[in-house]
């Protein structure tokens, strides 16, 4: 980037500002020229410097910290203790819990993240249609998303509840014996599940359907034209026209599903104000970091849990985005070119 | 402090528009109407993901023992009587106002900030603005939950766990608004606009709130919308940093879930009461909700 | 158009918003309260945060009304469990902790290692009452250095709750005396028992095996710990002894496998899924609310039987400490002791069924017997305080509570579950203690 702005030198000398060229007017000029020419170059910075500072501070210094942290022993109530070296990773590596809760949290984000997109995928295409009430279809499918995460955590306990809640008894009018919601690790991970998908499926269809509303209408009606059902439209038509926004859902579904804390903090309270489950079946990684720290008071093994979970983020975050980047280029110019192939035949036959 | 995300990015096609306005001349739609099929489906969908909400109201006008029945429609004439209860059990209008606090405070600085970073991002010529934006773009991955144990720290040495501050000062900015802010101003203000005010004299502020700001106003609220919810819903660090005395409203909700005995009509009363306001504001604002979730998708 | 609507919806938001910093204004103005301008000058608000059901509503009105330039600011939190978990928390903070703090019985022994944090009560002369509380309860709340910091609340004595109906309906006796005869003996009289009525009814005889453990850990003479403050529970025979005598039992049926302090939202206390319940005093508050909560009344037919397995046993209680972080330690100290009164003590146990831990008060309990009406009229005063006798104040280690809880806690519920064997669930038991506790 280059620091020398011809087009706004021009824009100064700019012949807009005739003044009689006695000296005190160049004088003038000149210092309001340079003023202005301190303001052009500082004001980025002063614009840009309130975010930066404080993202320095709230955002990186804790980033950074966390690893100062891990690196020592540092129990809650006694403060920072001998430099330990990486022994909080290796024991954090060593815990059948962390992986315990790494396993909970990745089968939680698949039974969230998969069921959620495919449902949302059908939504959108249904919402994609001339509908009538376009307004009250889609306020009527975001409706969940205004009910806070402890809030649906509250509803859902009792949703699930395995003795006398709402679930247990609808299977049981079909002869269905009562589904063991907490104690059972696969059960209390659709619980949990469900309770994300609940709150984010209408959020994501108006995502998709936006997605959804920008591929050229065009496309379809051509296909529809050579005589492609509304099933085969969705699939050789829609599906790879959105790609791009679908891993756009499943990325922030990752980094999301990465984080859940308050639905398995609330589904069971009864061990220690909640740590995922009696025998941790649904405790996921920011609930044991949480216990780590907060109960067992052990602020050097929970930054290491953090720092570990930071990686493996990324490690996700960058997976994806290689993955999309290539469908993405690969998708477009196939798209593109079949689009135009489409519209020429298309134009071609009307015309 | 936020759970997901909240836009996705989605390049507009460029016939999109054009196509989009034909079709609603419903011309040659004929393969796009909808059946019964499409409205059964989604009326079923609606009434079975609704249900959950109406069914807690149900229980929470009732007793213990309405979870027990297998599909209670019909309210009880309990509900106030629970609620009562509820702000018995918990500083309900005290977690609101702290709620509301915090939220309102970070939404202002996250919506100043972004718009002033992402006003220079998209616009102002600077050194070293390509190289700030990647960073920028790079960060809005990290979740600021994993610096929660520095945080704690930190806070402790300020004396400010307990207080509001300690909840707001983490998330006074986040680098999702400034690339948001970037994204939409770059493609809505002209340059030439901006190149006409600097003809004119005008400061770089000048130019900034003249130009910049009313250009920003639809992008700043959806942000804004966004951002306020992200801090309404938050719950991990307020755990953490508040106390029981002076709660969010997260926080206090949660802790009618547990205790040596717990009255279900009671919990489901404070979900219910605890929703009302984003329900008010849902019904009030949907339509702008919803219109900000989709041009967010399409403008990000 | 679009503007337009954003503004609109701005404007909402900041319309509630001023409706709500007005609404949030008048709460604190409350919360803070009106300074009096007209009393002696000297307003002094004292917090105080309690956990569970402490009954102490009413006293903080009363001592308001004696010292009106006091002001007591208080907060409970729901379960004792979370209690701990703020107490460390700010402990870890710094700051935060009210004038008073209540700390549980359990905990006390992970408080004990950091005890220097908390005011020496003798500064403020609690020596002088030492003999007003049973003397395990006040050598509970010195540390090795014989700082004293907390005054002793109230005692958690065990007696047999049972549900008369469903004894009689089992043909077993069903009145207070009759099951006190029945159950009197160790704890192979109660599982012996508890097999005559599962098999006569095919129902469970306790609630879950959790609260059992409990009480058969806590009226040993020492624990999870030996008195010199080992670590005592690989290879502790007597411990592995009571593991297996209970295992036994709740494989054969006799425990309902009900989540603690949840019971389906107190139905089960209702609808005969068990008959026993192991009863510390505070409990008897407990057991009530929950089968109110669950649609029950008095006419349940849950009574109070005096005997306990084993001996007696204790379980609970709490002391009323000081951190140092206080500002108002002398006034907090005050208060903390007008609270734990003999007097005070009885006004409690009578709001929250708290049984009291000075002896004058246990023995003003026992003179005059107060029926419970919940309880079948039992008097429960007076049989809490015959059940305190005997109990010995068992060394609790700084892990005692994650030991009850996290360690013992799951192998326990998959006993109740019969996913694991006797053997499995106490070497996962072992294993969880080798994780937890370093």
């Amino acid at each position: 980037m280059t620091d020398t702005l011809p087009r706004t030198a021009a824009a100064g000398d700019a012949p807009g500002t005739p003044s009689p060229a006695d000296a005190n007017g160049r004088t003038r000029r000149r210092r309001r020229w340079s003023l202005s020419r301190l303001d052009m170059a500082a004001s980025p910075y002063l614009y840009i410097a309130p975010f930066f500072v404080l993202f320095a501070v709230t955002g990186l210094f804790p980033l950074v910290y966390t690893l100062v942290v891990s690196l020592h022993d540092w129990p809650l109530l006694q403060g920072q203790g001998d430099f330990v070296g990486l022994e909080n990773f290796a024991t954090v590596l060593g815990d059948r819990f962390f992986w315990n809760s790494i396993g909970n949290t990745l089968s939680i984000f698949l039974l969230s993240t998969i069921p959620q997109l495919a449902v949302a995928l059908v939504l959108a295409s249904i919402l994609d249609q001339h509908l009538k009430a376009r307004t009250f279809w889609r306020m009527s499918v975001l409706l969940p998303y205004v009910v806070t995460p402890v809030a649906v955590a509250l509803i859902f306990t009792n949703v699930f509840n395995e003795q006398s809640g709402l679930v247990n008894n609808l299977i049981g009018l079909v002869g269905i014996d009562p589904i063991q919601w907490k104690n059972d690790v696969l059960a209390s991970h659709v619980a949990i599940a469900t309770m994300v998908n609940w709150r984010w499926t209408g959020y994501n269809t108006l995502i998709l359907l936006a997605a959804m509303q920008a591929v050229p209408r065009d496309l379809h009606e051509s296909a529809a034209i050579d005589g492609a059902g509304a099933a085969r439209r969705f699939f050789s038509i829609t599906i790879p026209s959105i790609r791009p926004t679908v891993i756009f859902v499943i990325i922030t579904a990752t980094i999301g599903g990465l984080q859940i804390f308050a639905e398995p903090r609330l589904f069971d309270v009864s061990n220690a104000g909640g740590i995922g489950g009696s025998q941790r079946q649904f405790q996921t990684t920011v609930l044991y970091l949480w216990e780590m720290a907060f109960f067992r008071g052990d602020f050097g093994r929970a930054a290491a849990i953090a720092w570990l979970l930071f990686l493996l983020i990324v490690a996700i975050g960058l997976v994806n985005f290689a993955i999309s980047r290539r469908i993405a280029s690969v998708e477009t110019a196939r798209i593109s070119r079949r689009a135009q192939r489409r519209l020429a035949a298309h134009q071609g036959g009307t015309r | 402090m936020t759970a997901q995300p909240m836009m996705a990015p989605v390049r507009p096609s460029p016939e999109s528009s054009s196509a989009r306005k034909r079709r609603r001349g419903g011309g040659s739609g004929v393969a796009l109407r909808p059946g019964f099929l499409s409205y059964g489906l989604l009326l079923a969908w609606i009434l079975g993901s609704a249900y959950p909400l109406w069914w807690s109201f149900v229980v929470a006008s009732g007793t213990n023992a309405t979870r027990g029945e297998t599909l209670p429609l019909i309210p009880g004439g309990n509900f106030l009587a629970n609620a009562a209860r509820v702000l018995d059990a918990i500083p309900f209008w005290l977690a609101l106002g702290n709620s509301i606090i915090v939220s309102s405070v970070i939404t202002i600085s996250v919506v100043t900030f972004s718009t002033l970073a992402g006003y220079a991002f998209a616009k102002l010529r600077f050194r070293g603005r390509e190289g700030l934006l990647v960073f920028v773009i790079a960060t809005m991955a990290i979740p600021t939950q994993l610096g929660i144990i520095p945080l704690f720290i930190v806070m402790r040495e300020l004396g400010w766990t307990g207080t509001l501050g300690a909840v707001i000062v983490p998330t006074l900015v986040t680098a999702f608004g400034v690339f948001f802010m970037r994204q939409y101003l770059v493609g809505v203000i002209p340059d030439e606009l901006i190149e006409a005010a600097r003809v004119d004299g005008a400061t770089q502020l000048r130019t900034f709130f003249t130009v910049a700001v009313p250009a920003a106003r639809p992008a700043m609220a959806i942000l804004g919308l966004f951002t306020f919810m992200m801090a309404w819903t938050d719950y991990l660090w307020p755990l953490i940093v508040l106390s029981p005395q002076n709660p969010t409203l997260q926080t206090a909700l949660s802790q009618l879930q547990s205790g040596y005995y717990v009255d279900y009509s009671i919990v489901l009363a404070g979900a219910v009461l605890a929703t009302l306001p984003l329900l008010i504001l849902f019904i009030a604002a949907g339509r702008q909700l919803i219109s900000g979730i989709m041009q967010g998708a399409v403008k990000g | 158009m679009r503007l337009s609507r954003a503004t609109s919806a701005a404007s909402i938001a900041a319309g509630t918003a001023v409706l709500a910093l007005v609404a949030s204004g008048c709460a604190t103005d409350t919360a803070t309260g009106p300074n009096e301008p007209g009393g002696n000058g000297k307003q002094i608000e004292l917090t105080i945060t309690t956990f569970g059901t402490f009954g102490y509503e009413a006293l903080y009105e009363e001592y308001m009304d004696l010292n009106p330039n006091v002001r007591i600011v208080a907060n409970n939190i729901d379960t004792g469990g979370n209690a701990r978990t703020d107490v460390f928390t700010k402990l870890g903070a710094g700051s935060g902790l009210s004038d008073i703090v209540a700390l549980e019985e359990g905990w006390l022994g992970s408080i004990m290692e950091v005890s220097d944090r908390f005011v020496d009560l003798r500064e403020y002369g609690i020596e002088d009452r030492g003999s007003d509380w049973v003397d395990w309860k006040y050598q509970q709340a010195t540390d090795p250095d014989g700082r004293v910091i907390g005054y002793g609340t109230d005692i958690g004595p065990e007696g047999i709750c049972f549900n008369g109906p469903l004894f009689e309906e089992a043909g077993l006796p069903s009145d207070r005396e009759g099951v006190a005869e029945l159950l009197d003996g160790g704890w192979d009289r109660y599982f012996e028992v508890g097999a005559d009525y599962l098999a006569e009814t095919g129902r469970a005889w306790y609630d879950h095996s959790g609260f059992v453990w409990n009480a058969m850990v806590n009226q040993l003479d020492e624990g999870y710990y030996t008195s010199s403050g080992e670590l005592n529970v690989e290879g502790n025979a007597e411990l592995r002894a009571r593991f297996d005598q209970l295992a036994e039992a709740t494989l054969s049926g006799q425990s309902a496998a009900q989540s603690a302090w949840d019971w389906n939202g107190g139905q089960s206390f209702v609808d005969g899924t068990f008959a026993t319940f192991i009863c510390p005093g505070w409990m008897l508050g407990v057991l009530q609310g929950n089968t109110e909560a669950g649609g029950g009344s008095a006419d349940t037919g849950w009574d109070f039987a005096d005997v306990f397995p084993g001996g007696a046993a204790n379980w609970g209680g709490a002391f009323l400490a000081i951190p140092e972080t206080s500002n108002n330690k002398e006034e907090a100290a005050k208060l903390a002791d007008w609270l734990t009164q003999p007097e005070q003590q009885i006004k409690q146990f009578e709001a929250a069924g708290t049984f009291p831990s000075t002896l004058e008060a246990q023995q003003e309990l026992a003179a005059n017997p107060i029926p419970n009406a919940f309880f079948n009229d039992a008097p429960v005063g007076e049989i809490l305080a015959g059940r305190a006798e005997g109990v010995i104040a068992q060394f609790k280690g700084p892990d005692d509570s994650l030991i009850q809880e996290n360690v013992f806690g799951p192998p326990l519920q998959a006993l109740d579950r019969g996913e694991m064997t006797a053997d499995e669930a106490w070497a996962e038991a072992l294993q969880l203690l080798n994780e937890l506790v370093d």
